[in-house]
């Protein structure tokens, strides 16, 4: 019989902390991806954004616009500022619970960024041969990393 | 939402998020599925806004999931707008329209 190893969590909550299990290659894959997260976001010019910015009333454009001013400039700079310590914390042991939080949002964000580009729908199956095959497994990545995150704080919640 | 990554319903028995006061009608904050959000991290944003236990924000997650959409808080507008704006800042596609 052979004794089966299972992947290692991602995330390892431990007291305040969460310690990030993650290979150096991973890692920079993960800053990589987040700066070019935090350029888009600032830049704030791809149609490909518009799942980060919902409507908040469908049935209503002028108090809609209202809310879009209101808030935009701080979502966008939420975003940023997340983006930014992804990639300063990419390389450390671990993170606090504020630490982890920006992790899911960039983490989310990427998912929500990429996942319109390539409009996925919830039938969708994986086919290796795809043209967008690459960029569809860094979605299923992104979405394992996520849910590695969500483990690890709920620990925080206390519902673990 | 995706099955392992995923969204909510329409129940209004046991939403107490915020008591409703006014005796117009509430504004209700609704979330809608979506193909991206993982259902996990739904829950847990549920549970992390709201302060909903694990087994409300897992109903409320699945209601998403299976109806197309939910009502996750109600109250007075400027309660709701905030609500709204903190599922945005999260990613979630979240609306509010008077109760009726």
């Amino acid at each position: 019989m052979i004794l089966r190893r299972r992947r290692p969590h991602a995330f390892e909550h431990d007291g305040d902390r969460t310690a990030i299990r993650l290979g150096d290659d991973e890692r920079s894959m993960l800053a990589n991806l987040a700066g070019q997260f935090r350029a888009v976001v600032a830049d704030d010019a791809d149609p490909d954004l518009r799942r980060l910015y919902p409507t908040a009333y469908p049935a209503d454009p002028e108090r809609d616009a209202d809310y879009s001013e209101l808030v935009h400039d701080d979502l966008v700079r939420t975003r940023v500022a997340a983006a930014d310590t992804v990639v300063a914390t990419a390389s450390a042991v671990s993170l606090d619970a504020d630490q982890l939080a920006a992790w899911m949002q960039v983490l989310n964000g990427l998912r929500l960024l990429l996942g319109t580009r390539l409009d996925v729908s919830e039938e969708d199956e994986f086919d290796p041969e795809a043209d967008d095959a690459p960029t569809r497994a860094l979605l299923s990545w992104l979405g394992f990393l996520l849910e590695e995150a969500v483990v690890a704080a709920s620990a925080d919640l206390g519902d673990a | 939402m995706s099955p392992t990554p995923s969204p909510l319903e329409v129940d209004k028995t046991g939403l107490g998020h915020d008591e409703v006061v006014e005796a117009d009608r509430p504004w209700i904050v609704l979330v809608w599925n979506d193909p991206i959000n993982l259902m996990s991290y739904v829950s847990h944003v549920f549970q992390k806004l709201f302060g909903y236990s694990k087994a409300k924000a897992d109903r409320l997650m699945l209601d998403v999931h299976e109806k197309g959409r939910a009502v996750v808080s109600n109250g007075a507008r400027e309660n709701a707008e905030m609500d709204v704006f903190r599922l945005h800042e999260h990613g979630l596609w979240a609306t509010m329209q008077r109760d009726d």
